[in-house]
């Protein structure tokens, strides 16, 4: 059995347009595969494909995360207080796919309500890295149980795997980017508001946004193309004169691609705050050898500076925090969730005795942390210091990536057309942004320290979040393996992070495309 | 000299204060000389809008099941989101531009957070930091006054009801209604410029009559769909305001006043001791009529308000406000200075429509294309000129709508179209019907209704006057010449159905057979006792049972005594 899987995936991977429903066809499967890796934590029944139907995504596997309200499985998202919650409406995305034919295998893990990095912190246990499994491993690889990243490890890992096509995540502060990079999967995070939120589970609703995880850039765009479209449910969700407005740019630049070498030509701007001295030698020397290749091929390399990016991870975690107090608030097991019957001393006078005994039960250490510091960032005394000045770093984040790309930021107050010497005269800006995804390569999860020390964990999140508070198109890619394998090199996956203006998708995965084939 | 000039000092720095917080000038009340009270009053006015704020379920009634009118986003389920209601929107524009308000060409919804069973997200969506309109006024008139006190309005916001929860202190367990949860209000702030309990009283009761008219909230306090708290304080007159307290959720005016003056009283005691007034939240007891702390300032919760990051900026063209300002209903001031000076009617009726008008149901989303109110209804009876102003209304303020309460109904359950009362109005005028016969005609057509012309009802009523030239049909051998009962007033006291026949005879008959029964009165009148003439005309109206027109009966005996003589 493991020859044969091993086999073909290894097929598989070899082509890069193939889909892996060949190998792990029937549900059985995917439960035995998927045990020793913890990706799924509810799988759907086979379809009756004697009335699957008929669809631009017809027959393709998708997995949803946890955080995505179905109404066929619970959608606990990795919280004990919603452990046998079933939601009673669809979420848009989801309801997207089915119309459009698609497989929905089954629910991911993921960091409870996506607070995490490495999808430790989960009522269902971690998602094992699934990256020793594949043949990219290499036939000597012993079986490490390293970490999935996180929130979205459920869904990357999945995809890893071969359980599914391709997979919706969240993204938040880099909760699709992180898990990407670690298995060695594809990650998209689109531009805030192209894809509808209702449905979702939210964290930060500032933030937060769903993406999709696939083998390849072809499959997470034949998805991202479904799903990213107007919702008037969801109150943040663009509407298409603006869509159009940021495509139209985006199609005017990829037009203007060699089609024979895409790459030729492409400015693409190395952001020089992205190298923090956290990071690792060995992603350091992978990136450079992509930079070398890109170069090689056309692509012209421009070191540029986003100033605000340092401050960038501390304002996430004060944003995100404030806004993850404000959104857990309605957990309090009444109308709905866990509720965990008040002791007999309790006042039952008092709400908040209550409250609290159903909230102190059944929040995870990470939610209640986070719950804590948002809380304290929201009062009277700390708000001015702490959350205002966040929103001002936003701004200045923001600011920055406007002042490098060439595209310009459509959603800005002034309307903005498309017009050819606009293009041409910002053409000293670059066309998308490259740094690495990760500090590092998927962390080991026996490692005391994850849990422990959960600053740096926060650290993980470093490159991804400022992406994040600009609301930016961010697409992980794996680094091709070295050649010259460096020293701290441990074969594992590493990613880079392809990032564009506000609205130009397909741009970033036009690039992701191109950079697959090298 | 000293103590003049401290006194004048102290004077001019309370003077210097007093600007910055107020208007007016202080007035001596006998009730506690010496002193001032000075009044804010934050009010809670439910949006009259079919549906909820920010979610599509409708809103709901005070008589409704419970947790009838809740979607999924009200009961704050996992992934909903807030979709702002632009009809909610469109009632607060007009009630901001109602109050003059400067609106707010941008605003944002803010989160309030607090753990209640009411609040099922664990925050109320409002309008903290950057509210929809700020600064208007609102002319508030007194009865013993001759000038209006301008109430200075703060902000005006939208923000979310919040559900129902009662608590069972036997069984210590709380029933929550979602149905409200969601539903819009209009939280609406004045400056501190009231200066008593009656001044309050008549803010809330204009501020209500201008709610109603331009259609965004019931205004119903009984209901609970208009709430108010109010922040009391108390000075020595000359000396800065005192210490505020602020009386939480009044739910009638008579308990906002009762709270209002049992506060003033507290207040008054603790000055007395020469201690000061505590800042505190209070309740109002409506049995005792005492306010109660439920907490002090230091108790004071922190509600971590945070800008909503679903609902973005609230972003209002100009055309939208100018659209909204083109459709604004008429205000009460302003009705009230129409009725006056275009019709001439006396301010008492004026009031009477006024009252009227009030009454009447506000329409969901402020559609008034609906049923017309009392006063449209007025409007259109007097449109064009044709009709005095002062005779319709007594037909519709006095017969009308006697009738409708003699059937213990309202101006709502009212049958009768403009069309037709105009047309009965018209009838009168032109003598075609007697006012007697005009008043049972009324009553026909609200005990039967239909859409027929009140001509028509009239002619099947065989209730046309007669007409003193109309020459005899027929010999009148028909006519019946008894079994009436004797009738008092026509109009309340039913009269049989008549046949054909007796329509055709003329005036003139009825005259000569009226002569013919009184012969000794005939001789009286001959002889000049002109007070026998009533009784000729009484026997007339009886016998035509209010067809006949007095004057022309009178006309008739004079001709037919006349040819008489002749």
């Amino acid at each position: 059995m493991r020859g044969n899987t091993t086999a073909s995936l290894r097929r598989l991977l070899s082509s890069p347009s193939s889909h892996c429903t060949r190998c792990y066809s029937t549900r059985q499967t995917v439960i035995e595969q998927n045990a020793k890796i913890n990706a799924f934590v509810h799988i759907n029944p086979e379809p009756d494909h004697s009335v699957s139907r008929a669809g631009a995504l017809s027959g393709l596997k998708v997995a949803v995360k946890d955080n995505i309200a179905t109404t066929d499985s619970p959608t606990t998202c990795s919280s004990s207080i919603l452990k046998t919650f079933v939601s009673p409406f669809e979420a848009t995305v989801v309801q997207k796919l089915r119309e459009d034919g698609a497989d929905i295998v089954g629910k991911t893990n993921c960091d409870e309500f996506g607070m995490g990095s490495l999808n430790i912190y989960s009522i269902h246990g971690p998602t094992v890295n699934p990256f020793p499994l594949t043949p990219n491993a290499g036939p000597s690889a012993e079986f490490e149980q390293r970490s999935a990243g996180g929130s979205s490890g459920g869904s990357a890992a999945a995809v890893a795997m071969g359980l599914c096509d391709a997979a919706l995540g969240t993204d938040t502060g880099g909760s699709i980017r992180l898990p990407a990079s670690y298995c060695g999967v594809v990650g998209f995070k689109p531009s805030y508001g192209l894809v509808s939120r209702w449905g979702v589970v939210s964290y930060a609703d500032s933030l937060d946004c769903v993406g999709v995880l696939g083998t390849d850039v072809a499959a997470v765009k034949r998805v991202f193309d479904r799903i990213s479209s107007f919702d008037a449910k969801d109150p943040t969700s663009t509407v298409l004169e603006i869509r159009k407005a940021a495509s139209d740019y985006a199609k005017q630049r990829l037009q203007s691609f060699n089609q024979s070498n895409p790459l030729n030509g492409l400015k693409i701007g190395i952001p020089q705050e992205f190298f923090p001295t956290e990071l690792s030698n060995a992603v350091l020397n992978r990136f450079r050898t992509t930079l070398r290749t890109l170069k090689s091929h056309g692509a012209q390399l421009i070191p540029v500076t986003l100033p605000s990016s340092s401050y960038a991870l501390s304002a996430y975690y004060v944003l995100a925090s404030a806004e993850a107090s404000s959104n857990m608030a309605r957990y309090d097991g009444i109308q709905y969730g866990e509720r965990k019957t008040p002791s007999l001393q309790t006042d039952l006078r008092s709400v908040s005795s209550v409250y609290s005994q159903s909230r102190s039960a059944h929040f995870g250490p990470e939610v209640q942390r986070r719950i804590l510091l948002g809380t304290y960032a929201l009062t009277a005394d700390a708000f001015d210091n702490y959350f205002l000045q966040a929103q001002r770093v936003r701004q200045l984040v923001k600011d920055d990536f406007d002042a490098v790309f060439s595209i310009p930021n459509v959603r800005g107050d002034t309307k903005v057309k498309v017009d050819e010497t606009e293009l041409d005269n910002s053409s000293y800006g670059v066309d998308i942004l490259l740094h690495p995804s990760a500090i590092g390569s998927a962390p080991a999860l026996s490692s005391g320290t994850l849990s422990n020390s959960s600053l740096d964990a926060y650290v993980q999140d470093l490159l991804t979040v400022p992406a994040s508070l600009a609301g930016l198109p961010a697409l992980n890619v794996p680094c091709p393996a070295a050649v010259d394998m460096v020293a701290g090199d441990d074969g594992w996956p590493i990613g880079c992070s392809i990032i564009g203006q506000w609205g130009s998708d397909e741009l970033v995965l036009g690039v992701g495309k191109a950079m697959s084939f090298l | 000299m000293l103590v003049r000039l401290l006194v004048r000092r102290q004077f001019i720095a309370c003077r210097r204060a007093r600007q910055l917080h107020s208007l007016r000038e202080p007035k001596e009340d006998p009730r506690w000389p010496g002193y001032e009270v000075v009044i804010g009053i934050e009010t809670h006015a439910q949006l009259k809008s079919r549906h909820k704020l920010f979610s599509h379920a409708l809103t709901s009634g005070p008589k409704e099941d419970s947790n009838t009118n809740v979607s999924v986003f009200d009961a704050a389920f996992p992934g909903t989101l807030p979709k702002l209601n632009p009809k909610c929107v469109d009632l607060a524009l007009r009630t901001s531009l109602a109050l003059n308000c400067e609106i707010q060409r941008r605003s944002s919804f803010d989160r309030k957070h607090y753990f209640y069973s009411d609040l099922p997200a664990g925050y109320q969506i409002t309008q903290q930091y950057a509210p929809l309109a700020k600064n208007g006024t609102l002319d508030v008139h007194l009865p013993d006054s001759s000038t209006p006190v301008s109430v200075r309005i703060k902000q005006l916001q939208l923000e979310q009801d919040t559900a129902k929860s009662t608590f069972s202190p036997r069984t210590l367990t709380s029933n929550i209604d979602l149905n409200r949860a969601g539903t819009g209000l209009m939280e609406i702030v004045t400056f501190p410029d009231l200066r008593s309990p009656e001044e309050a009283g008549a803010y809330v009761r204009t501020l209500q009559a201008l709610l109603r008219a331009v259609g965004s909230s019931d205004g119903n306090m009984e209901e609970g769909s208009l709430r108010c708290d109010v922040n009391v304080s108390v000075n020595r007159i000359g000396e800065p305001f005192g210490t505020r307290c602020e009386i939480k959720n009044l739910n009638s005016v008579k308990f906002m006043m009762a709270a209002i003056v049992h506060e003033i009283r507290r207040h008054l005691d603790i000055l007395a001791t020469h201690s000061s007034v505590s800042q505190e939240t209070l309740g109002f007891d409506e049995n005792t009529f005492e306010t109660f702390k439920l907490r002090s300032k230091e108790d004071a919760p922190d509600y971590r308000y945070m800008p909503d990051p679903n609902l973005g900026t609230l972003v209002l063209s100009e055309e939208r406000i100018s659209s909204v300002q083109s459709t604004l209903p008429e205000l009460p001031m302003q009705t009230r200075q129409r009725l006056l000076s275009s019709y001439g009617l006396s301010e008492k009726n004026v009031d009477v429509l006024m009252k009227l008008d009030s009454s009447k149901d506000v329409p969901v989303d402020g559609d008034n294309s609906a049923t017309p109110g009392p006063i449209q209804f007025f409007d259109e009876l007097c449109q064009g000129g044709k009709r005095n102003p002062k005779i319709a209304f007594n037909w519709m303020a006095h017969e009308l709508l006697g009738q409708l309460t003699a059937r213990k109904q309202s101006f709502q359950n009212n049958t009768i179209t403009v069309q037709q009362l105009s047309e009965l109005i018209d009838l009168v005028q032109d003598k075609q019907i007697t006012g007697t016969s005009a008043k049972y005609l009324l009553r026909h057509m609200l005990s039967n209704p239909s859409s027929e012309s009140t001509r028509e009802i009239a002619e099947e009523q065989q209730l046309m006057s007669f007409a003193s030239t109309e020459p005899p049909t027929n010999d009148g051998t028909a006519f019946p010449d008894s079994g009436y009962p004797p009738s008092g007033s026509p109009s309340t006291s039913s009269i049989p159905p008549t046949t054909t026949v007796e329509s055709a005879i003329g005036l003139d008959v009825l005259v000569g057979r009226a002569l013919a029964a009184m012969p000794k009165e005939v001789e009286a009148l001959k002889a000049g006792h002109k007070g026998v003439m009533n009784k000729f005309v009484g026997w007339v109206m009886r016998e035509s049972r209010g067809r006949a027109d007095a004057r022309l009966v009178k006309e008739e005996i004079e001709r037919m005594l006349r040819k008489d003589l002749d």
